[in-house]
């Protein structure tokens, strides 16, 4: 990050703009690039938090010009920004400092072409060799890509200025592949160069675990196995694999969902206090919890994991076909659309505890949430109310919809000798009234400023890794599934509730 | 909204309590209603229709900053005393099944020599343990009595400079209340001033300082010695507040000093000299900065406040960087010129902000705005050269 001491900036009620630079995105005509970047730059401009001279190069393989390059990113920025439909005078300012090259990934003559469009950018716009790459291609084109970079010589800045690489999850398919990669990208880039993007880690919500749980001294006393009974963290969507199904019966909720985001929630919530709030001290001790989770061996699948396919159902009131007739999926598949899991972090903290997680797709309703459920009293004081009836104190920090943290808590019904539970309800919609940024907002900003923060270092994605990948060779080593077995919109297989059940417990109702 | 021809402190509490088990019996099922509080918003005007006004944005402002509002309505020059009360909820419309918000307002309209028993009522309707914000919303702020009478409970005062009768006299007199609050010298309990004139500028603040940002741009700054303000005055008037602002903003950034009465004063043009620290080694000699007020007539309509700010290097390499109005409403054109590489411009929204989002702006401050204070203490030097000779 540059610590230039700019006097005018003392005081100022929002935070520093990044120097003049380069998006070039890589896979320029893909989905992601319309729905999610190129809206998220132009809100970031919208906001002033983008300097004069910004630029973004589009790099595909489709023989567009700059004019048609625009023209697709104006109607993917009005389609899907939050902030609606574009301004016109903004976009015109915005928009002369969108280009395109068209080329393929695997032409060095593309990429010599692309070095001498950056080189013409730097001094036609005062963009002063600040790069920023962005990988938002099928992974299979990432080693082209990288190695193409390092052979044009794009991996370092000319004129002292500075070169990032962002690259979009999977980073992976397993610990050896997540290896090898880390290693084709350090070949060329430095660690401080490479920005593995995780968009979880960019919701405001997600950042403000670590606000809740380190600045607010009444809970952190709490955090630990003498209080909290078990955790549960749930992400549920109320979708089915839609046009992704030839990329997802490859993956599956284990490798989609587990491996990065919920892994990346759990090891927040679990982790120790940072020695400070900059990139490597936090995520020092996300790797550390990492670490210490307790290894799943694969003949012990069964034991600490569940998993489920969805059946034909219905979704908010619209049918939805069955996973196995989704188009690009395999009839016979066995990829699981569902998962839940039971995770130990053996540590002095949390030895005991058991950790939660369940991620599917179909379910009734999209909602994430952590929840920390706390141990029951040891003892009924009240005679009149059995010791059933009292419902455990539960903190649950909902990350969406509806972003915010609820207190569930035991109180008495007035004129009644009976205790019922009832919540404090905080949310940030209505407390703070202010539109949060999108995820990738925050995170694009973040990687010009030079804050690796919210992003995953390789020690975390190859931990992350090792945790996963057992899992997945026990499942490939056990008999084949009765799959499908969970109705689309209902809240997965009874296997997961009788998962919960050998434990005394259950899942919560979302 | 409920209206009480008697007031007594007992009824406005009875009142409010009515109005929420109301609120709650109404909300449809499934919708609770929330009562949020995270400030006490004193409010007081001398006027009624400022008085619509300010109900509006503390309306508005349920959103960002829910709020006991005590709105005092003060016309001690009326003839007959009289003390009227009402209390209202305010509500933000919520999605169904989500709760309502709601804060909560009291309004006193204080006529003849009632008006002297308003304080004693603003302390009994206090929320206890909350912070205290009195915004003043007249044209003579610092000569208001419930200034003088509430300064030991309160912790934030607001005005608007832009507002003022007597601008100059009374942003000396800000400058220098300022001066003692933040210096501890009046009492034990010290409160912060917010200026919505000051908040104003954020964005013109914040564009500014994005040129400097810049890796290659920011030597430049150092070598700043010419200063355009163009600011845009009603027919008839002169208030040049938030020029003087904007100048004391970068003069007390970059360490420049005014000069002992080195200012002149035409009628479209007031003049200062400041003197710059030197840039570089061995260059000792005293380097000055032209600071240049240009008031424009605003035409029929048009909002006073800021048109441009330009600054220039003109000693050496020429370095231009100029922020101004849009053609378009709501926008700013921003260009960066340096001699020998082609200007940089794009235009960036900068929108006319509303009374509650000035007030939000200020309200979202927990302690002193350091940068206000030091502005302020540069722009008031400023004004009192202005004083001198206006």
């Amino acid at each position: 990050m540059s610590d230039l001491p700019n006097p005018l900036r003392h005081g100022l009620r929002i935070g520093r703009t990044p120097e003049p630079c380069t998006v070039v995105i890589f896979g320029a005509s893909g989905d992601l690039t319309s729905r999610k970047l190129v809206p998220a730059l132009y809100n970031l401009a919208r906001e002033r938090r983008l300097p004069g001279g910004f630029s973004v190069v589009g790099f595909a393989r489709r023989p567009w010009d700059d004019a048609q390059f625009r023209q697709v990113l104006l109607d993917g920025v009005n389609a899907n920004s939050r902030s609606g439909a574009v301004e016109t005078e903004l976009w015109a300012s915005f928009a002369e400092g969108i280009h395109y090259q068209p080329g393929s990934f695997d032409d060095p003559s593309a990429y010599a072409r692309l070095a001498e469009r950056l080189a013409e950018l730097d001094q036609r716009r005062g963009t002063g060799g600040n790069r920023v790459f962005y990988l938002a291609t099928p992974p299979e084109a990432y080693p082209d890509i990288i190695r193409q970079l390092g052979a044009h010589g794009l991996n370092q800045s000319p004129h002292g200025g500075w070169t990032r690489i962002i690259i979009e999850k999977p980073f992976g398919r397993d610990l050896a592949s997540a290896q090898a990669l880390n290693q084709q990208v350090l070949a060329v880039f430095e660690e401080p160069q490479v920005y593995r993007i995780d968009h979880y880690l960019g919701k405001e919500t997600v950042q403000n675990i670590m606000v809740f749980r380190f600045a607010n001294g009444i809970f952190e006393p709490l955090w630990d196995r003498r209080s909290v009974d078990h955790v549960q963290i749930t992400v549920a969507e109320n979708l089915g694999v839609e046009d992704r199904g030839g990329y997802y019966d490859h993956s599956g909720a284990l490798r989609d969902m587990i491996q990065n985001h919920l892994m990346q929630l759990l090891a927040l919530v679990a982790m120790e206090p940072p020695v400070s709030y900059d990139a490597d001290a936090v995520r020092d001790e996300k790797v550390k919890v990492l670490r210490a989770i307790r290894r799943i061996r694969p003949e012990e699948v069964a034991t600490y994991t569940v998993r489920g396919q969805y059946d034909a159902g219905s979704l908010s009131g619209r049918p939805l076909p069955g996973y196995r007739d989704e188009r690009g999926v395999d009839p016979a598949s066995q990829t699981e659309t569902y998962i839940g899991l039971k995770l130990f972090v053996e540590n002095w903290r949390w030895a005991g505890v058991p950790f939660y997680l369940r991620s599917g797709k179909a379910l009734p309703r999209r909602v994430s949430e952590i929840a920390i459920q706390f141990k029951t009293v040891p003892t009924m004081l009240f005679a009149e109310t059995p010791m059933h009836d009292i419902e455990p104190n539960v903190l649950a920090i909902k990350l969406q919809p509806d972003e915010g943290i609820t207190l569930k808590f035991g109180s008495k019904v007035p004129g009644q000798p009976q205790i019922r539970p009832v919540t404090m309800d905080f949310r940030y919609g209505t407390s703070f009234g202010v539109a949060s940024p999108e995820a990738y907002e925050r995170l694009l900003l973040d990687c010009m400023l030079g804050d690796s923060t919210l992003f995953t270092r390789r020690d975390e994605v190859e931990a992350s890794w090792s945790l996963i990948t057992p899992i997945h060779q026990g499942w490939l080593a056990s008999p084949a599934q009765p799959f499908p077995n969970y109705e689309a919109g209902s809240w997965g297989p009874t296997s997961a509730d009788e998962f919960m059940a050998r434990d005394g417990r259950t899942w919560r109702r979302l | 909204m409920t209206s009480m021809t008697m007031v007594e402190i007992g009824a406005i509490e009875h009142e409010l309590r009515q109005l929420w088990s109301e609120s709650a019996e109404k909300a449809p099922d499934g919708q609770a209603v929330i009562r949020a509080l995270t400030l006490n918003l004193l409010a007081c005007t001398h006027d009624a229709e400022h008085a619509d006004r300010m109900t509006d944005a503390i309306q508005q402002l349920t959103a960002s900053h829910p709020s006991r509002a005590i709105l005092a309505l003060l016309q001690p020059d009326a003839p007959e005393p009289r003390l009227d009360g009402f209390v209202q909820a305010n509500c933000l419309l919520s999605r169904r099944g989500t709760p309502q918000v709601c804060g909560e307002q009291i309004t006193l309209d204080a006529r003849g020599s009632a008006v002297q028993q308003v304080v004693s009522l603003i302390l009994a309707l206090l929320v206890p343990d909350l912070p205290v914000v009195l915004w003043i919303n007249n044209p003579d702020p610092f000569a208001e009595p419930l200034l003088a009478r509430l300064r030991s409970v309160v912790d934030r005062v607001i005005v608007n400079s832009q507002a003022f009768a007597q601008p100059t006299s009374a942003f000396v007199q800000m400058a220098e209340l300022e001066r003692a609050v933040s210096s501890g010298g009046l009492a034990l309990h010290t409160f912060a001033i917010s200026d919505l004139t000051w908040a104003s500028l954020t964005p013109w603040r914040e564009l500014t300082a994005q040129f400097f940002d810049t890796r290659p741009l920011l030597p430049h700054l150092r070598r700043i010695d010419h200063v355009t303000i163009t600011y845009q005055v009603p027919s008839g008037a002169d208030n040049p507040v938030a020029g003087l602002l904007l100048a004391g903003w970068l003069a007390s950034c970059l360490d420049w000093m005014p000069l002992e009465d080195a200012f002149s004063l035409e009628p479209d043009l007031i003049r200062f000299y400041l003197r710059r620290p030197a840039v570089g080694v061995g260059t000792g000699a005293i380097r000055l900065v032209t600071l240049d007020l240009r008031p424009v007539e605003a035409a029929s309509g048009a909002t006073p406040g800021l048109l441009a700010l330009h600054l220039e290097a003109l000693d050496g390499v020429t370095a231009s960087f100029r922020v101004e109005r849009a053609e378009t409403p709501g926008y700013a054109l921003t260009t960066a010129t340096i001699a020998g590489m082609e200007p940089i411009s794009r235009l960036a929204r900068c929108e006319e902000p509303s009374l509650a989002d000035l007030l939000a702006a200020e309200l979202r401050l927990r302690h002193r705005d350091q940068t206000f204070s030091d502005a302020l203490r540069v722009a008031g030097l400023l004004a009192a050269r202005l004083r001198r000779d206006m």
